[in-house]
């Protein structure tokens, strides 16, 4: 009764305070980015993020970014469909296993795949006779990229698998259609919005990844730099111009992301009234 | 054995000693039973009975651990549910949430390969019989319940199985609409003469609806049997307490004109075996009745149920509504017509012994 009779009171001290919050911790970080990449005129602005090597930079991410929705995806659906329509044993253990990318810190999981690929691996002469080099190289960024990414889209899955039982597929199958057909069919649209909100959130974080990529890129400018690798360093080499110019890009590009993901949850309630 | 042979024939449905665990749990002990073709038959028990595990490893949604299951004569262990020519109706329907009235029914009949005009005649057939017409571009969530637990028979239906397994069929649906669902589900059933299983744990449903009612308790398979066998001659304690209002009374012999068989001093009463007189209405029984306290009068609609203690059990007994009113706090006359006494494994009917006295006086 107390919180309701307060509720004026209560009501504009936390909203003042939450707003207040936000300014200082994220609207005005983000607005001086905006400013101080504009600070020498827009032709600098231009210039800085339409450089060669911002745009290799913004190539590089892309491509990390997309190999780690692609492989997550694939990976995310067969480790969701397994965690929750079959029972076995080692599933607890499989089920903590895919949160770890998330509890380990970034910068250990490029120095795992350092050690794992590196010169000092036995897997390294057998790499390099073939000639596939992975430490230094984007198959390394991708694969780090891959890592720290991992759970985001199994995990948006699992809860609305388990949500939805077996009936329907059981019932699918009693009439004879195959697994494809009962995924394609029964299962997938269940699961659309959810996965598609775990490649938003999968592409966010794989844009924005800096730890884990630092480590396995090798800084080779133009080569293996990642947007922000590169907004470091030109950061380091006191280009504000070039390193805010081109964080802005990240920042208009988490923007898009932020307004999809809105989207979605709303597309999603929307169909959740359906699927009652 | 030839004999042998004619009694599998006529079994459409056939399961033979049939045993299941799901871990510690015993679901499936022993299970022996036979459903013959056409009949409309229910798998009655409370939760935990093995009910729902018998009807799922007829559909094969299970495989029993031991034991033979047999449809139409062949032994189907090794067969998948889908090629076993059944049509499962789910507790919780399974409608195929985000497709369309038509889509759910037409499902079974895509996957067969059937032909377009041939799926639109007969998913137009199955709606008329359903009385769903115009529903069929609504998702399930746009039907009100009675109409998905339809819409669930009709896409069992659609691809024409020989037999129709139903989980729970009515438990989803409000009372009301229930009672109207089971006598459409009774008619239809009856008019498409497709065997069928169903899985209840309503007695009253099993006895409307059911021709033959199996009673299932921890795994194992109590009786088979119409209603009324299983009301006038349950073959096991369990049986006689599960069906009807039924009161366990220990020491029956205290009860006038029932003497002690010996082994067993249990006994089981139900209503309809007690019959209570306001003092000076009986006649034929005076000398038999014993006195009673009506501790409550309980009104049903269409008649009163009477509970009235007596050598200190509480016992249930209905009267109707048109006999003389009986209040709480009255002193009224008891007789108990007869009672089940429980000996060991097996139930016996005992009759009043005044009755036979009495049948000769009048």
């Amino acid at each position: 009764m107390d919180i309701r009779k307060n509720t004026g009171a209560l009501k504009w001290t936390l909203i003042i305070g939450c707003s207040i919050f936000l300014f200082v911790f994220l609207i005005l970080p983000l607005a001086y980015i905006v400013v101080t990449a504009l600070r020498q005129g827009v032709q600098a602005y231009w210039n800085a993020i339409t450089d060669e090597y911002a745009l290799k930079a913004a190539w590089l991410t892309i491509v990390a970014t997309l190999w780690a929705v692609v492989v997550n995806t694939i990976f995310g659906l067969c480790a969701a469909w397994a965690l929750t329509k079959f029972a076995f044993r080692g599933k607890k253990l499989i089920s903590t296993f895919i949160d770890l990318p998330v509890t380990v810190s970034p910068i250990i999981a490029g120095l795992i795949y350092v050690l794992t690929f590196g010169r000092q691996s036995w897997l390294f002469p057998i790499l390099d006779k073939f000639g596939i080099q992975i430490i230094f190289a984007t198959p390394g960024i991708v694969l780090a990229t891959v890592f720290v990414t991992f759970p985001f889209i199994s995990r948006e899955l699992i809860p609305v698998l388990t949500a939805q039982g077996n009936d329907e597929e059981e019932a699918a199958a009693l009439m004879g259609a195959k697994t494809f057909t009962i995924f394609r069919k029964v299962t997938l649209p269940h699961i659309k919005w959810a996965l598609l909100y775990g490649v938003v959130l999968c592409t966010a974080r794989a844009m924005g990844e800096f730890g884990a990529v630092s480590v396995l890129s090798g800084h080779l400018r133009g080569k293996t730099n990642t947007l922000p690798l590169y907004i470091e360093l030109l950061y380091q080499g006191y280009d504000f111009t070039g390193a805010f110019g081109a964080s802005s890009v990240l920042v208009i590009l988490a923007i898009i992301i932020l307004a999809l993901r809105v989207w979605l949850e709303k597309r999603g309630n929307k169909e959740l009234d359906i699927s009652k | 054995m030839s004999s042998a042979e004619n009694k599998v024939e006529e079994n459409y449905v056939e399961l033979r000693h049939i045993n299941k665990r799901f871990g510690d749990f015993q679901a499936s002990r022993d299970v022996n039973l036979g459903v013959k073709k056409g009949r409309l038959v229910a798998l009655l028990g409370s939760s935990g009975s093995g009910k729902t595990t018998i009807l799922r490893m007829i559909a094969g949604l299970e495989t029993p651990d031991s034991g033979e299951i047999l449809i139409d004569g062949k032994v189907v262990n090794d067969v998948p549910g889908s090629e076993r020519g059944i049509g499962f109706v789910f507790q919780s329907y399974a409608l195929f949430r985000y497709m369309t009235v038509y889509d759910n029914i037409a499902f079974g009949l895509r996957v067969k390969k059937t032909s377009k005009a041939e799926i639109d005649d007969r998913v137009h057939e199955l709606l008329k019989l359903i009385n769903c017409e115009g529903l069929e571009k609504r998702y399930p969530s746009q039907l009100s319940g009675g109409q998905r637990q339809r819409v669930a028979f009709a896409r069992a239906l659609a691809p024409r199985p020989q037999l129709l397994l139903l989980d729970e069929p009515f438990a989803a649906i409000d009372a009301k609409i229930r009672l109207e669902l089971r006598s459409w589900l009774r008619e239809m059933i009856t008019n498409l003469h497709i065997t069928s299983i169903f899985v209840t744990h309503d007695q009253d449903e099993a006895i409307e609806v059911a021709d033959d009612i199996i009673v299932t308790d921890h795994g194992g398979i109590e009786q088979i049997g119409s209603a009324r066998e299983l009301y006038t001659n349950p073959k096991t304690p369990f049986v006689a307490q599960f069906i009807g209002n039924s009161i366990v009374v220990n020491d029956y012999a205290r009860f006038q004109f029932f003497h002690d068989v010996g082994e067993g001093t249990k006994a089981i009463l139900r209503p309809e075996f007690i019959a209570v007189f306001k003092k000076g209405e009986n006649k034929q029984f005076l000398s038999s009745a014993e006195e009673g306290l009506v501790e409550d009068v309980i009104f049903r609609g269409d008649s009163l149920e009477i509970r009235v203690r007596i050598h200190g059990f509480v016992l249930s007994a209905t009267r109707s509504i048109n006999d003389p009113m009986i209040e709480i706090g009255e002193t009224v006359d008891v007789f108990v017509y007869r009672l089940f006494v429980i000996k060991g494994d097996t139930i016996e009917l005992h009759d009043n012994e005044s009755l036979k006295k009495e049948s000769v006086v009048i």
